[in-house]
């Protein structure tokens, strides 16, 4: 993938850019908003990763600006803030995701490749189906190998998100939000516990993981 | 309220006018009578001068043919039981009455005063008419209706008039404060031109202080993204040479574990940042622009649901007793925190093996949230000191938590229109969010 990141400083910046290559990214690094601007609206890129205060032309600024003259290009928004009405100012602004600092390089990471690939047209699905597990959405049961699986409201709705997002990581903040609507973190491992039940019931049984812990990331569902 | 005052004033000016009215009617009248009570005195003395009976009776005969009876009446019965003069006194069941003598009329019309005596061995009596005191009742009346009841209706009719356009400037004045109440910063007071001056002055003054407020509140802002930025992007820096050395080390092992702990300290900087951030702008009061309806009901089951696994780690239960209830006017993200915040607050302070109780119902005064535990509960002067900001309680020093919880939880009741109180369980804790009708 094509990326830009804008960010002013140089540490950070520089990190991201790194590691996102390391990914297998191609990466362009500014660190102002008006080259910031000017690389977005140059150049093809398949994800923006935009600090939200830069010099020059401020973040929110660049991608209202972005947003009007018609560039629709996937952004993260990352924000020194992190408040309620910072996050909705972001969103309201034209941001598809938002990331408070400080945060671990795995989230942008995972956050970033969910933006890419967008679940887009796949609503009209059914049946969403991983390895040897089929997941009817009509019915909602779950079925491995030919054998049920029973699972509680929450767990499915967490199965369903995951598989949906096949092969790409979720963060645990990802699934707060996603999965249980939640846009703070609250410090519990409810994230967590919630995995290893689903595991105790989707992959135990079978003997194989479906279900995969990404370290320093999140969890996924193998392709 | 105008209006009322108003009203009020009309009617008391009404009252005291009526009541000076009627007094110096009773007065008046008073001396009226005394003055023909004093003529017929005056008239008996009179008769009296008369040597004998049969003067009197010519006296008496003589003047009654002068006088005229609707307003002078003479009697004399003299001994032998002759009656002279213009009328006579006469008994029946109703009483006295005087009668005509006069064979084209058996009665007198209205009212008359009269003295009786005897004199000569006969009775005599004089009879004054109170017409004119009549005539004063209605002299009276017409002063009442003619001069103060026209007084009354128009400074009614002016007082309503005034009231009513007073009241329409201050309702202007009211929409005005409960846009800015509701945290619109550029709500301002339109004074018109008609406005009294003490309307005009408050309402500049109440533009004065809107347009101070906004200020405020974007240096607010500023000083807070300023802040934020200045120290996030060192704590960016270090969270991202964690992630780097993370990477750079074997899974397992001692260095690795001290990485986490660095990494966990670091995520935990951020949120004691975050917190303070939120708090700020909470008691800026500017999230209630963005207030949509909010289903408490399934925030709670979240809420239990995502702590569910703390509480079983620390070896106690937590029960909901969830009714549902009407949706509340609120901002979702701080609502949920502020559950949050309570439920982490109870666990927190409850040992092992006893029951948080969250519990939602629509009560009489409005929705009621609790959260109870059996904690060491707090006592009863501390329990403001809580909401402070960074306030900890000296004996829960030694359990985690920065602090900040129940004053950003304060924040966001006071924000909703809500009240919180926080009451002794025996034992424990009794935290209640009551969001009025």
């Amino acid at each position: 993938m094509k990326l830009l990141v804008v960010e002013d400083d140089a540490t950070t910046g520089t990190y991201i850019a790194r590691g996102l290559r390391e990914e297998g990214h191609a990466v362009d690094l500014v660190s102002d908003g008006k080259s910031g601007l000017i690389e977005a609206t140059s150049g093809n890129y398949d994800v923006l990763v935009l600090d939200r205060m830069l010099p020059e032309v401020d973040g929110l600024t660049l991608l209202k600006t972005l947003r009007a003259a018609g560039n629709v290009t996937p952004t993260l928004l990352l924000t020194a803030m992190g408040d309620v009405e910072d996050r909705i100012e972001g969103l309201q602004a034209g941001a598809d995701d938002y990331l408070a600092k400080p945060f671990v390089f795995g989230e942008l990471s995972a956050r970033v490749a969910a933006l890419a690939r967008r679940p887009q047209a796949q609503e009209a699905e059914t049946v969403l189906r991983a390895q040897d597990l089929e997941m009817n959405l009509i019915t909602r049961r779950v079925k491995r190998g030919g054998c049920e699986i029973d699972l509680l409201p929450r767990e499915f709705a967490l199965l369903e998100h995951l598989l949906r997002r096949k092969g790409r990581v979720q963060t645990r903040t990802m699934l707060l939000e996603s999965v249980w609507d939640i846009s703070f973190d609250p410090g519990t491992n409810v994230v967590e516990t919630h995995i290893s039940r689903l595991r105790a019931k989707v992959d135990k049984p079978f003997d194989s993981e479906l279900i995969q812990t990404v370290r320093g990331a999140g969890y996924r569902v193998v392709a | 309220m105008p209006l009322r005052l108003a009203i009020l004033l009309v009617a008391l000016f009404a009252a005291v006018s009526l009541v000076s009215l009627v007094a110096s009617y009773a007065f008046t009248q008073r001396s009226f009578e005394q003055s023909i009570r004093a003529d017929l005195r005056q008239d008996l003395a009179g008769f009296r001068a008369a040597p004998n009976a049969r003067a009197v009776a010519l006296l008496v005969e003589a003047e009654s043919r002068e006088a005229d009876p609707n307003r002078l009446i003479l009697s004399y019965i003299s001994p032998s039981g002759r009656i002279y003069g213009n009328g006579a006194i006469a008994r029946d069941d109703e009483g006295f009455h005087i009668i005509s003598l006069d064979p084209a009329r058996s009665e007198f019309e209205g009212a008359y005063l009269s003295l009786t005596d005897t004199l000569h061995g006969g009775l005599i009596t004089v009879a004054r008419s109170r017409a004119e005191i009549r005539a004063l009742g209605t002299v009276f009346l017409n002063i009442l209706l003619l001069s103060l009841l026209p007084t009354v209706l128009i400074a009614l009719g002016g007082g309503l008039v005034l009231a009513r356009r007073s009241k329409r400037h201050v309702e202007v004045m009211s929409r005005a404060l409960d846009r800015m109440t509701s945290g619109d910063l550029g709500a301002r007071v339109q004074i018109g031109p008609r406005w009294s001056d003490d309307l005009r002055e408050i309402g500049g003054k109440l533009n004065q202080m809107a347009g101070a407020q906004e200020s405020a509140t974007l240096a607010l802002k500023q000083v807070s993204s300023d802040i934020a930025h200045d120290l996030k992007t060192p704590l960016q820096r270090v969270a991202l040479y964690l992630d780097d050395l993370e990477r750079h080390l074997p899974e397992e092992g001692e260095t690795a574990e001290l990485v986490q702990k660095s990494q966990t300290e670091v995520a935990d900087m951020g949120q004691v940042f975050q917190a303070l951030l939120q708090l700020a702008r909470v008691e800026a009061g500017s999230p209630r622009e963005r207030f949509a309806p909010v289903d408490l009901a399934d925030m709670c089951y979240t809420m239990a649901e995502v702590f569910e696994p703390t509480a079983t780690a620390l070896g106690q239960s937590l029960t909901t007793r969830l009714e549902e209830v009407r949706p509340v006017e609120g901002d979702k993200a701080l609502l949920g925190q502020m559950i949050s915040n309570l439920i982490e607050n109870a666990l927190r302070h409850s040992p092992p093996g006893s029951d948080v109780i969250l519990s939602l119902k629509e009560q009489e005064d409005g929705i009621r949230l609790t959260i109870a535990d059996t904690g060491p509960g707090i006592p009863e002067d501390e329990r403001d000191k809580v909401r402070k900001r960074l306030y900890r309680l000296d004996r829960s020093r030694n359990t985690p938590g920065n602090g900040l919880g129940l004053s950003l939880v304060d924040a966001i009741v006071t924000l909703h229109g809500a009240t919180l109180t926080l009451q002794d369980n025996a034992p424990g804790l009794r935290a209640e969010v009551t969001f009025p009708r």
